[in-house]
């Protein structure tokens, strides 16, 4: 475990002196601070379209920091030839994967916690409350999920020689799960064998980032909290998807050659 | 004295993912033994199989057959890589750490915290007269000075057996120099220290044994003179030994 | 090598070009995007045509809003939410809304769709009835649609059913009077003399304002502007009642209607009577309104 914390403590330190996470989150703050100014009607009880526009640029900054930054983690340490001197000392391959997941994924949560900070000054700006369960539930969740998204990335970024063809991959993929990943049984019914029998599979192997994803919409409309039993249950679930992910990365680095 | 590094007919094969290419061997059947204390210098032709060998060694690269060691523990333990220091060919490190919280990484992966891990770090940094840039940022370091570190690196854990791939590649005379004090340094404390390199010269300074490879296999191996013996320099041996002969070209 | 100087001359030669052909290229654009010109909205300058897209999609939003969130998607069954709840609950758009409101997405299908519903906005709530806490103190939530309905009104300017939509909930549900107002100016701005937007804007001269003059003249532009619209089609196909032409029949209605109830308060019996024999021609219970005449003849034999 020493060895697994020493690695996500550099990738700690690398995303702390990188500027991805400061320029995205200036970027939500200044397009909401915007959107906020706008006049409308007077009423500056208006809070709805502003807590939404928030929450989904959280998602996407999230999803931006959480695949850039794992995607490039491994090709980088190849590119840059610094595995070589890493693997020569005596750390295995599945604890540097563990390592830079770890590192990747609490660096997710450090940016998640001020993403939802600045989300709940916002809305306590005009709505005076905090709402502090749900948005530890909406932020338990999202972390989940960038937990998902990590592993794959990582899983990723071994299959995809480029860092950017991984990413594109990836966020194309998370984008049609959040779109449309809810819908697929839907979609597979009219279809013809065999198509229909692989889009149910497909409706079934993925992994159901939407579900944390919808939660946005209890947030915004002040719907009451969910019950902690389903905040859990869905949460073993991504866990269980994540492990998936991060086994099948160290089945993949354990015997590749490092040249 | 005892055998710190082993190889035994080790074999590697890369297939080519062209199709209709042919299997490339890189080492063929290799055998060495380096014993403690002893200063190694492992040459070759380019492309002869001095990085392949040491990448498995390093458990970098899998042998298609054969077995290594590194004092007597398979090299694919990653234990077997607790007692040494290694410094590959042109590495670049982490730019956006300092020399010292790099090595202050390096060394947790040893173990090494606290006041002792402090003490190694000092001492590593004034080894390699790197200690007033500590603080920097290592993309602020020239090339020479991130050479040096990743010799600091190399030695953090003061390793027993040290494996060097090309120390003194791209160097400057004065930056080779320094690296070939260090290694003399190293062997005067009784280190074992086994690196790969095209210098014939440093070579024939600070070693006492060589190695020869030339397409993957092992053309001789003993002590410097003897290589050397009918020979007027290293280089000429060398030569004669990988089977280059100048009248042909 | 190329000396600094150079360099900078190149620079400024490029500068020079470029403006130039500014001057030149810049009175041909004007004169292709004269059609856009028109507008000085900013989104329909930047987005084109394109721009009613996304305002109908705003529309749709705005009245996501009006559920908290709880609305069918593209593959749940639409069929109660053809027409937005928000533009319906206004009357002054037909309705082609049937089936069930609150069921849209019928059982769930598996055990993920089952487990996923709990993370989604599962009740109809409307916003004026409280949302999803049924809080009714918080009715005024309504509000939260105004950001949508404002922006696909600039989206869209010539689209008078957001307009409309608006003014309804500023006036009716939030007491905003004046921002009604300003809303169906806007919309004239953008729709001159269009009878919908001025017979609402009358309602407000009449029923907030108190000033039947004024609501008068503007019943009575309206009603010029609505004879002047679609100057090919007989007039008793306009007048046929029917869910396509609704918005047309409509307005005709309730301007002969509003028009009449005015005349009669100011005791001019006679136009009363003439409107309401006019409203008689597309309305769905004729004989209501000729209790109303007949009891405005009687009144006015009485004078």
């Amino acid at each position: 475990m020493r060895n697994v914390l020493a690695i996500a403590k550099v990738v700690l330190l690398e995303m702390y002196r990188r500027k991805e996470f400061y320029v995205l989150f200036i970027l939500t703050i200044v397009i909401c601070l915007i959107m906020g100014s706008i006049n409308i009607f007077n009423d500056n009880q208006i809070i709805r379209y502003l807590k939404d526009l928030c929450l989904l640029l959280i998602w996407v900054s999230s999803l931006i920091i959480a695949i850039t930054m794992t995607a490039r983690q491994i090709p980088a340490e190849r590119e840059q030839r610094t595995l070589l001197p890493l693997l020569a000392k005596p750390l295995s391959r599945n604890q540097l994967i563990f390592g830079k997941f770890l590192g990747c994924w609490i660096v997710c949560g450090l940016a998640l916690i001020c993403f939802y900070a600045f989300f709940g000054a916002l809305a306590a700006s005009r709505e005076h409350q905090w709402p502090l369960l749900h948005y530890l539930q909406a932020a338990f969740l999202h972390w989940m999920v960038l937990g998902v998204v990590v592993a794959m990335s990582l899983l990723g970024s071994l299959v995809f020689a480029a860092p950017s063809s991984n990413s594109t991959i990836i966020f194309a993929i998370c984008a049609a799960i959040m779109c449309v990943g809810r819908y697929l049984d839907q979609i597979a019914a009219p279809m013809h064998e065999p198509a229909r029998s692989i889009v149910y599979f497909i409706y079934y192997a993925i992994p159901h980032l939407e579900i944390p994803f919808g939660m946005r919409n209890l947030i915004v409309h002040d719907w009451p909290i969910i019950g902690w039993n389903f905040v859990f249950l869905d949460a073993l679930y991504l866990l269980a998807y994540l492990v998936f992910f991060l086994i099948a990365a160290g089945l993949i680095f354990r015997r590749r050659a490092i040249n | 004295m005892s055998v710190i590094l082993k190889t035994d007919k080790l074999r590697v094969e890369y297939r080519s993912r062209e199709l209709g290419q042919a299997v490339k061997v890189a080492l063929n059947g290799l055998d060495l033994e380096v014993s403690t204390g002893e200063v190694f210098g492992f040459l070759g032709p380019n492309g002869a199989g001095k990085t392949t060998t040491i990448n498995c060694l390093l458990g970098f690269v899998q042998p298609t057959s054969g077995a290594a060691s590194l004092f007597g523990i398979d090299v694919r333990q990653p234990i077997a890589r607790q007692r040494i220091g290694y410094l590959p060919e042109m590495t670049y490190y982490y730019k956006f750490l300092t020399g010292e919280e790099l090595l202050r990484f390096y060394a947790s992966i040893f173990a090494l915290t606290g006041a002792e891990a402090d003490k190694r770090i000092d001492q590593t940094l004034k080894l390699v007269e790197l200690d007033a840039a500590r603080k920097r940022l290592i993309k602020t370091y020239s090339k020479g000075m991130q050479q040096r570190v990743g010799l600091a690196q190399a030695l953090i854990n003061n390793p027993d057996l040290l494996i060097l791939d090309e120390p003194t590649s791209g160097l400057d005379p004065l930056g080779r120099m320094k690296v070939r004090d260090i290694i003399q340094r190293l062997k005067n404390e009784g280190k074992t220290v086994f690196f790969s390199s095209h210098e014939l010269g440093e070579v024939e300074t600070v070693c006492d044994r060589v190695a020869i490879i030339a397409e993957g296999s092992l053309k001789a191996a003993g002590r410097v003179q003897e290589i050397m013996r009918g020979h007027p320099t290293l280089e000429k041996a060398f030569l004669n030994i990988i089977g280059y002969q100048a009248d042909k070209n | 090598m190329t000396s600094g100087k150079t360099l900078w001359l190149w620079l400024l030669a490029f500068f020079l070009l470029c403006f130039n052909l500014a001057t030149v290229l810049q009175p041909r654009f004007q004169a292709i995007e004269k059609t856009n010109r028109q507008s000085n909205n900013f989104f329909v300058l930047l987005l084109g045509d394109s721009s009613r897209i996304f305002a109908n999609d705003f529309f749709i939003k705005a009245d996501v809003y009006y559920h908290s969130g709880y609305y069918p998607t593209i593959f749940d069954n639409k069929s109660a939410f053809e027409t937005p709840h928000i533009a319906e609950d206004t009357g002054a758009v037909a309705s082609h809304n049937h089936g069930e409101e609150t069921d849209f997405m019928g059982p769930p299908r598996d055990w993920l769709d089952a487990f996923g519903r709990h993370f989604i906005p599962n009740r109809h709530t409307h916003l004026d009835e409280g949302g999803p806490t049924d809080d009714l103190s918080k009715s005024s939530q309504v509000r939260e649609i105004l950001p949508w309905l404002d922006l696909s009104s600039k989206l869209d300017p010539e689209n008078v059913k957001t307009y409309l939509v608006m003014a309804y909930w500023l006036r009716n549900k939030l007491n905003q009077v004046s921002a009604a107002e300003q809303v169906l100016h806007e919309g004239l701005r953008y729709n001159q003399g269009n009878p919908q937007l001025l017979f609402e804007l009358g309602r407000i001269y009449e029923e907030d304002y108190h000033e039947p003059d004024r609501a008068r003249s503007i019943w009575e532009a309206a009603l010029r502007m609505w004879g002047q619209e679609q100057p090919g089609v007989p007039l008793s196909e306009r007048l046929k009642p029917s869910n396509e032409n609704f918005d047309d029949w409509f307005i005709f209605d309730q301007l002969q209607q509003h028009l009449a109830h005015l005349e009669k308060e100011a005791g001019n019996y006679d136009a009363a009577i003439a409107h309401l024999r006019q409203a008689q021609r597309v309305s769905s219970k004729p004989e209501d309104l000729q209790k109303q005449i007949d009891e405005l003849e009687k009144e006015a034999s009485r004078h």
